[in-house]
């Protein structure tokens, strides 16, 4: 059902231009009582540092448009500065944590911008008492779903998630242990991974299988967290890169795809995918890389479901095969052929949003990582909203 | 929490975009918009036709039989005004007229354990109310295996 999905957006090749040369991070938390401007600004504070920069060479910021907590006034707020910024609401998380250095890279190519700082923050722990249901508030606002989906008991995501799970096991015999391999292996990376929120808490197939069903067959262990965090990174040029402290992680490709229904999953034609079918091979071929360069991968996971389809529909298994690919080690940092979320992921290390995912993937190739791969030389990072999806291609510098 | 109408989460059956819908639905018949132009069923309602960019469209009665795509047995009520409800069931129907228009609907009389991929469903309309809303309901469809 390819022809189900709308052409990629059409980019402009930037393989090898651009580089994250510089990460940070705050503590990932439950509740923590802070905003999520004071999150990102202390995310920020952090990059910058580890960037080799200081806060007046950011002559770029980027930042979500959909929650902009952390935007050009409050970095200036924050570090006392005046100075002139490129700024650009097409960055933060989820898809666009994996797109920023695209924007990055663009604004940089027309000498609109020398170090772009891409934060997103986020404290929907702490705000989590106010709102209808954390994240699914930003559905239930839409008019459509709030007549025809709310009103059937339709929502939120984990509803919405079950629904894509259960017709993935119809067209595709997925199993729940299948599923649950997923979440296992996540959380086994999250008990290597110190700052990961279910850091010493071990997760086996049989704690999976016995976690509470919320909506068959999802389970408690099929979902994301709800954290306290943020993270950031700073983009340069690969010329610039050569000076600043650390090994660049070299963007070599990205993809960004919609889904023709948007976020109206109950209506989207293939229902059991996502546009990473469009968006990973357009980010392949602007790197020359097939999936099978891959040495690390992170994924948006905000259910098990989510992280199975990407890998199918990014090609690193036949679609319908995920869920017999996932099991055994396959997922593992140390001996699989796909790690994946070698920090835990949203499952297990914290629900940022995909800030950390990125983050994860540069501390990889420098070889910083608490679930080090050996050696690994590609990495990729795949984001989802629902609405569209992104794919970002990282090589060692 | 940015929803502030009182009825929620009854539909807002005075949305320009989808009243004809409930209209129908309040006197037993199930209506999607058509294309005027070439034919189409275009769900959710849309101001141009995917199909042929029509911008017409009349909304249309089906035959309410359809089967069932996927669905799910919902056990955590998400929001307080399900709190009586769960467990329930709750998934998309495919329309016979056009399997591509999945309707959104509660799966009702039936054990779950029952429901199988594709099993031929018809449409009921029934009144559906909230505790957390009193003294209102409105006529939806649910469906029911056939």
């Amino acid at each position: 059902m390819t022809d189900a999905w709308e052409p990629a957006v059409e980019l402009d090749d930037v393989s090898g231009r651009v580089a994250i040369v510089g990460i940070g991070e705050t503590a990932y938390t439950k509740a923590s009582g802070r905003t999520a401007r004071q999150i990102g600004a202390e995310a920020a504070e952090r990059a910058i540092a580890d960037a080799g920069l200081t806060p007046s060479d950011i002559d770029g910021l980027t930042y979500s448009g959909a929650f902009a907590d952390f935007d050009v006034a409050a970095f200036h707020e924050h570090f006392g500065t005046t100075h002139e910024m490129w700024s650009s609401p097409w960055g933060g998380g989820m898809t666009w944590a994996g797109t920023a250095p695209y924007h990055a890279a663009q604004a940089i190519a027309a000498g609109n911008a020398r170090h772009v700082l891409n934060v997103f923050p986020v404290a929907w722990a702490t705000q989590r008492g106010s709102m209808t249901g954390g994240p699914g508030e930003v559905h239930a606002s839409e008019g459509f779903k709030q007549s025809l989906e709310v009103p059937c008991g339709w929502f939120p995501q984990p509803v919405y998630f079950a629904t894509i799970m259960r017709r993935h096991m119809i067209e595709f015999g997925t199993t729940e242990e299948q599923f649950g391999a997923i979440a296992v292996a996540a959380r086994r990376h999250a008990n290597l991974e110190p700052s990961a929120v279910m850091h010493g808490r071990p997760m086996s197939i049989d704690d999976y299988l016995g976690s509470a069903m919320l909506a068959d067959p999802l389970r408690l262990f099929d979902s994301c967290l709800i954290s306290d965090g943020g993270a950031a990174y700073v983009t340069t040029s690969v010329e610039r890169a050569r000076d600043l402290p650390h090994r660049p992680a070299v963007v070599a490709g990205v993809g960004e795809a919609w889904s023709p229904t948007r976020t109206h999953w109950s209506q989207q034609p293939d229902f059991t995918a996502t546009p990473q079918v469009r968006s990973a091979p357009a980010a392949f071929a602007m790197a020359g890389l097939t999936p099978a360069d891959v040495d690390v991968l992170a994924l948006y996971d905000p259910f098990t479901v989510v992280a199975l389809m990407q890998i199918e529909d990014m090609g690193f298994c036949p679609k319908g095969d995920g869920g017999s690919f996932v099991l055994g080690d396959t997922l593992h940092h140390d001996g699989g052929v796909l790690p994946l979320n070698t920090h835990g992921g949203l499952l297990s290390h914290a629900y940022v949003l995909g800030i950390a995912h990125v983050v994860e993937l540069v501390k990889q190739l420098r070889g910083t990582a608490s679930a080090q791969v050996p050696g690994p030389e590609v990495a990729v990072y795949g984001g989802y909203t629902g609405a569209n999806a992104s794919t970002l291609i990282l090589r060692k510098g | 929490m940015a929803i502030k109408r009182a009825d929620f989460p009854l539909p807002a059956v005075d949305d320009e975009r989808l009243a004809p819908y409930f209209e129908a639905a309040a006197r037993g018949a199930l209506v999607i918009p058509r294309c005027g132009a070439c034919d189409a069923w275009c769900w959710y309602p849309r101001e141009r036709c995917p199909v042929c960019d029509g911008t017409s469209f009349s909304w249309t009665p089906v035959s309410g039989d359809g089967a069932l795509f996927s669905w799910t047995v919902v056990r955590r009520a998400f929001l307080p005004a399900f709190a009586d409800k769960v467990p329930f069931v709750t998934g998309l129907v495919a329309l016979r007229e056009d399997p591509a228009v999945r309707i959104v609907a509660w799966i009702v009389d039936v054990e779950p354990g029952a429901l199988v991929a594709e099993r031929a469903m018809r449409t009921v309309f029934r009144p559906l109310s909230f505790s957390t809303v009193p003294d209102r309901s409105v006529v939806v469809p649910m469906f029911t295996p056939a």
